[in-house]
């Protein structure tokens, strides 16, 4: 663009956007009112420019997002039935057309009615069909308490699920994959397994691991689908079934999250979760507990785990009053970080777990 | 706060219809989302009814999709797309009056006429004026207060006006330069104005 300073003729104002903007009272960022009275033959220059603009305006709508919104769903729609017809036509009276035709409709019609299944026609998904969909069987975990529930799977990861949340998970992972589906907000470790990837479904979201620590928000009538990491490293992405979605993915490490604005079906990646308040607000004391011990005595650690996982664990407090450990559990989860500590102690120490009960057996650390 | 929107807004026309031509869902909707109420705007200007409009406009973008693989790599995207709706707003047209003698697409009238900002103007010298020049503004010939809305309120450039209007870029400099002429003269021109007809910078 010319610069302004050689403006001399009405066009040129009426072409600079800027211009136009701040003579409707928007803003002003360029500082035309003080470039204006820099000398005089512009100002009037200006002030002829202002009328015109004036004397210009248009009434312009805009049409809202969902206005919008439906409307591209209306030219999918046409694009679909447009692709459909193309087959149909001149040799339509060969009778192995009719046949192949025949054959053709059927194939297409079951191809739709399948497509239709597994790629909802708006943009949201529900856990509800997330969890239908899968062929495996399900257990479902609803916590109705007011209390984070514990829930440990067969691959001895940890869930911390919390109130009003359901998780859906099989009850035995078989074949090289490990899924579960998420309704809520769940405190996720992982047990690592380099050849067996762990995915999250929560929403439009799918979060991937191998083994690490993450928080996943996702409430069906919230607008937005969060992942936290505390530790390792996280892939999400947005759930291919969504019509239109991008291959998007997000890595995360720890202390970054993910905010999946659902009405948008975008992606934020948020850098430092403590300098993002909503964020910050919904980590809660899982997150800012340390599961590092450096010559800690056994029973506090064991207050810590039952402070950060919301149990109770029974152990044989004289026996074990002299046991002093150093060890980093912050990458394991629960049933690992029992098993650590249990085995630290040596002879022949070990854990029982019933829910969010856990009892240590133990004779002490020699 | 850090905060990364990786997101298509911040993606250029250019690249999204790049991708588009590839096949990506994704950039032709955000391409949707980005002209869908511009161009009906455009559209009610050159046709009454606005479902109708609405509908042209889906259609340009059905056939855009259809056609995605032959689609031109170096165009302008808003000109490109300001000059599909109004192309196809001419062959409907044409559809309905086939009987009658309008052939092309110049033919089109600009069903439009500019208003005032009066919320902006505080003294009653300057309601006048601007009144004044509204109305000879509204007196130019249809195809002038088409460029004038395109240059203007689109902000496309002088060939890419000429492109929508399906002119050469010569004929729309001068649509668009006679239409300033006239209404300077109907229009109180200021000593300064006189003074500039003299500068060589004029044209």
């Amino acid at each position: 663009m010319q610069n302004r300073d050689s403006y001399n003729k009405i066009e040129d104002f009426l072409s600079d956007e800027s211009f136009q903007k701040w003579v409707k009272g928007n803003d002003d960022p360029l500082n035309w009112s003080e470039w204006t009275v820099e000398n005089p033959y512009r100002a009037k220059l200006v002030e002829e420019a202002r009328m015109w603009i004036l004397a210009m305006a248009t009434k312009e709508t805009t049409l809202s997002n969902q206005e919008t919104q439906k409307a591209l769903q209306k030219v999918w729609k046409k694009i679909g039935r447009s692709n459909e017809k193309l087959p149909f036509r001149a040799i339509w009276h060969h009778k192995w057309f009719r046949t192949a035709a025949a054959v053709f409709v059927v194939g297409l019609a079951t191809f739709f009615y399948y497509a239709n299944l597994s790629s909802p026609q708006n943009t949201t998904i529900t856990y509800q069909e997330l969890v239908k969909s899968d062929l495996n069987g399900l257990i479902e975990q609803t916590n109705n308490s007011d209390k984070p529930q514990l829930i440990t799977l067969s691959d001895a990861s940890s869930v911390l699920l919390q109130p009003n949340s359901k998780l859906s998970y099989p009850k035995i992972f078989t074949g090289n994959e490990r899924k579960v589906y998420l309704s809520g907000e769940g405190f996720f470790e992982i047990s690592k397994d380099p050849n067996r990837a762990f995915y999250v479904y929560a929403n439009e979201t799918v979060t991937k691991v191998f083994g690490t620590s993450f928080r996943v928000i996702a409430y069906a009538n919230q607008p937005n689908v969060e992942v936290l990491v505390r530790t390792g490293k996280v892939k999400v992405s947005s759930n291919q079934n969504i019509r239109n979605a991008t291959l998007e993915e997000v890595m995360l490490l720890p202390n970054q999250a993910a905010r999946f604005v659902r009405k948008e079906q975008l992606f934020e990646k948020i850098l430092d979760i403590t300098q993002d308040k909503p964020l910050l607000a919904s980590t809660n004391t899982m997150e800012q507990l340390s599961f590092d011990f450096k010559d800690i005595p056994v029973h506090q650690i064991f207050k810590t785990l039952e402070q950060g996982y919301l149990i109770t664990i029974d152990f044989p407090e004289e026996k074990l009053k002299e046991c002093y450990l150093t060890t980093s559990l912050s990458d394991v989860p629960l049933p690992e970080k029992l098993k650590i500590i249990c085995e630290s102690l040596g002879n022949n120490s070990r854990y029982e777990m019933n829910g969010n009960y856990i009892k240590i057996i133990s004779n002490g650390c020699k | 706060m850090e905060k990364i929107r990786s997101h298509i807004n911040n993606i250029s026309d250019s690249s999204l219809w790049n991708k588009l031509r590839l096949g990506d869902e994704e950039a032709f909707s955000s391409l949707f989302e980005r002209y869908y109420s511009t161009l009906v705007n455009y559209g009610k200007k050159l046709m009454t009814g606005e479902d109708r409009v609405k509908d042209c406009v889906q259609d340009v973008f059905v056939d855009i999709w259809t056609y995605r693989y032959k689609l031109n790599e170096a165009i302008v995207v808003k000109a490109y797309l300001l000059s599909s709706v109004r192309k196809r707003i001419a062959r409907l047209h044409n559809r309905e009056h086939i009987f009658s003698n309008i052939k092309n697409i110049d033919s089109l009238e600009f069903l439009f006429d500019f208003s005032i900002e009066d919320r902006l103007i505080a003294e009653e010298t300057t309601t006048k004026k601007v009144e004044q020049l509204n109305k000879s503004i509204n007196q130019l010939s249809d195809r002038q207060k088409e460029a004038i809305y395109l240059r203007y309120h689109q902000g496309l450039s002088v060939e890419q006006v000429a492109e929508v209007l399906n002119l050469n870029y010569q004929s729309t400099k001068n649509l668009l330069h006679r239409a300033i002429l006239q209404l300077r003269k109907d229009f109180p021109i200021s000593a300064l104005f006189l003074l500039l007809n003299f500068s060589p910078n004029y044209f």
